[in-house]
């Protein structure tokens, strides 16, 4: 009874996330003042001693996607695939490229700590086969293509990547689309026999092929 | 002509915003990291950490946003997620000790129980789960009963972070008026 309230409750915490989502869709300014930690800041400057709030929140992506509600609700007992933690800048009113990106120059993949995949057993991505383990991730943006570096100095901040410590580099084709995305986002895809790693901003999105 | 092209723009855009809404929003309680030794990432790229990695936490960061917290919204006694979403992950880089008990490296799920005076820190093997809903105590590793203190300037954020201590670190968890900290040992 009461695990059904609770899920029953996440559903409608669900459905307010996807309120929210469409507001984001129409009026993208209202939802930054909102939703954001700029907007709070202003309001309450450095009221944290002990850690304040980031401009850019940190999210977390699994494969298979939403792994953790899947074990919540279903006791799904084989483990995660893969993982990502990243930080999320939002545009506010600039352009990906060139306000917040150059071409041809690396970017972390997001903000402050270094963008981390873990992958919880090996896993071919295109052509290679990467080790199951931790990793940094980061990309060097081109017009039309993005190379997307798989990187073993971990525990990092994301600027300056090492790059004598790239494991695999990889490069992906850029798609265009008609809408602009607030918010970078990454996110696993399934498609077929393979989890398609989203990574989309403004309105450009590319996408790396993992099997496992 | 006009009409039908029109009409799949028009088709084009509905599909799209679709697809963008199936896409993860930014989530009411933003996730956030700490380390210890604290601002290791940056310390780390400036080439001085003042000691090896030993620790790091991921939690999301509920806001009070007006409401009771204790005795309210994290209700005494009873088990508490100490974070939101994503359960709370601690992970050790090597072993330590927690309330003498060894505590071997890798990652765990904390959770808490919140009391008037207390607060019991729970560490549990079971990672890469949501919140506490499915919390099972034949995965705890230990439990350690600390005191919670009271802080004069409430949180808005649940906030959490390292401290050097003689015996080696705490994670000190603060929100609203209350803070507790989990010692550990190096």
């Amino acid at each position: 009874m009461r695990l059904t309230a609770v899920i029953l409750s996440g559903c409608l915490f669900f459905c307010s996330c996807t309120d929210g989502k469409k507001e984001e869709k129409k009026e993208p300014v209202t939802t930054v003042s909102k939703d954001s930690a700029p907007a709070n800041r202003t309001e309450r400057p450095a009221v944290n001693p002990y850690n304040g709030v980031d401009v850019s929140p940190m999210d977390m992506v699994y494969y298979p996607a939403d792994y953790p509600k899947l074990k919540m609700a279903h006791t799904l007992e084989t483990p995660p695939l893969a993982r990502v933690i990243y930080s999320r800048p939002h545009l506010q009113g600039r352009h990906i490229f060139h306000e917040v990106l150059k071409y041809d120059e690396p970017w972390r993949l997001g903000a402050n700590e270094a963008t981390e995949l873990t992958l919880y057993k090996d896993a071919r991505v295109l052509d290679k086969k990467i080790k199951a383990g931790r990793y940094t991730l980061y990309c060097i943006p081109h017009t039309d293509t993005w190379t997307i570096a798989i990187n073993s100095n971990i525990d990092t901040w994301g600027l300056e990547p090492d790059t004598a410590r790239d494991v695999a580099r990889f490069v992906v084709p850029v798609v265009r689309t008609q809408n602009s995305l607030e918010y970078f986002t990454m996110v696993f895809e399934k498609k077929e026999a393979e989890a398609l790693l989203l990574m989309a901003w403004d309105d450009v999105e590319v996408r790396l092929p993992f099997r496992f | 002509m006009k009409k039908t092209l029109a009409l799949l723009l028009i088709s084009q855009m509905i599909f799209l915003s679709l697809m963008a809404q199936t896409l993860p929003p930014v989530d009411k309680s933003p996730m956030d990291m700490s380390y210890y030794p604290a601002n290791y990432p940056v310390l780390k790229i400036q080439d001085k950490p003042t000691e090896p990695l030993a620790a790091r936490v991921v939690y999301s960061r509920p806001q009070k946003a007006g409401r009771t917290i204790y005795g309210g919204l994290v209700k005494y006694g009873e088990i508490w997620r100490l974070g939101a979403n994503e359960a709370t992950e601690l992970e050790f880089f090597k072993p330590v000790k927690i309330d003498g008990k060894k505590v071997a490296k890798g990652r765990y799920t904390l959770y808490a129980i919140a009391y008037e005076s207390t607060w019991t820190f729970i560490l549990n093997k079971d990672t890469d789960t949501w919140g506490a809903f499915k919390y099972d105590p034949k995965k705890d590793i230990l439990r350690i009963t600390v005191p919670a203190e009271k802080i004069t300037e409430p949180l808005e954020s649940l906030a959490m972070s390292f401290e050097k201590t003689t015996t080696g670190f705490k994670l000190v968890v603060a929100w609203d008026s209350v803070k507790a900290a989990l010692p550990i040992s190096l």
